[in-house]
């Protein structure tokens, strides 16, 4: 086993945790925005939000399993250590743009709708 | 000599994380009061929102920090790893009071947005009631 098997089992657990765990906050904490969008709809609410969460898993744990293949030649502990964090740091800056991304899309259509998500009631 | 990278690497790397968490602590611990009034009071759409920002700073900000942890040059003293060093925490810690200001002009513009529109609404309440 050389240094590189070692640094993709270090990079695939570590990334495919990070997004399961920051899945399952989103899950959680975006119901109420989808409920929102969909006048307090319950049902229709659950089903797009499991559908949005399976969506969001396949595309973030199909890119990770894609950087398997774009990584440099790992000769030591330091550059293993180097290119691990850089794999992971690329993965989370884009899973915070996106997210980003996804507040202003909320906050847009929220503002499209006919009652604002500011607004009481 | 390899040695005083991986030495430069565990130092950095706790340095940055425990940062980040104690800012991302303070700064939203304070911001749930802005949440409360740009929401109006709503409990449960304010903490939500609360939450969701607080994940975005932590990603962002970590995935920054991970993203520059790599040290180029080679490193042979110690005065080399310390200059090393200070470069890679100095640009990390400006680089969080940038993100720190951005999240509070997010806050501040949330709050004026929200306090328009309730002025709007009292206003056109008014002109209801004259009518």
């Amino acid at each position: 086993m050389n240094y590189n098997v070692i640094s993709y089992l270090i990079y695939g657990c570590v990334s495919v945790y990070i997004i399961y765990w920051v899945g399952k906050l989103f899950h959680r904490n975006g119901r109420i925005f989808i409920l929102r969008l969909f006048r307090n709809n319950e049902s229709m609410t659950d089903t797009t939000n499991n559908l949005l969460l399976l969506a969001y898993y396949l595309f973030n744990i199909g890119y990770s399993i894609l950087q398997f293949s774009f990584w440099e030649r790992v000769t030591g502990i330091e550059t293993m250590i180097a290119s691990i964090s850089m794999k992971t740091g690329i993965l989370i800056m884009i899973l915070a743009i996106t997210h980003y991304f996804n507040i202003s899309l909320i906050y847009l259509l929220s503002k499209r709708n006919y009652q604002s998500i500011t607004s009481k009631t | 000599m390899k040695d005083l990278i991986v030495l430069a690497y565990s130092i950095y790397l706790p340095i940055a994380i425990l940062l980040t968490f104690y800012v991302a602590n303070s700064l939203f611990k304070n911001s749930i009061v802005y949440m409360k009034d740009i929401f109006n009071g709503r409990e449960d759409i304010a903490k939500a929102t609360n939450t969701l920002f607080k994940i975005g700073f932590y990603l962002m900000n970590l995935g920054f920090a991970l993203f520059i942890l790599k040290i180029t040059n080679t490193i042979t003293t110690a005065q080399a790893t310390i200059e090393a060093l200070s470069i890679k925490v100095g640009g990390f810690s400006i680089y969080l009071g940038a993100m720190l200001f951005f999240n509070m002009y997010l806050f501040f513009r949330g709050k004026r947005v929200a306090k328009q529109k309730r002025t709007d609404v009292q206003t056109a309440n008014l002109n209801l009631e004259k009518e």
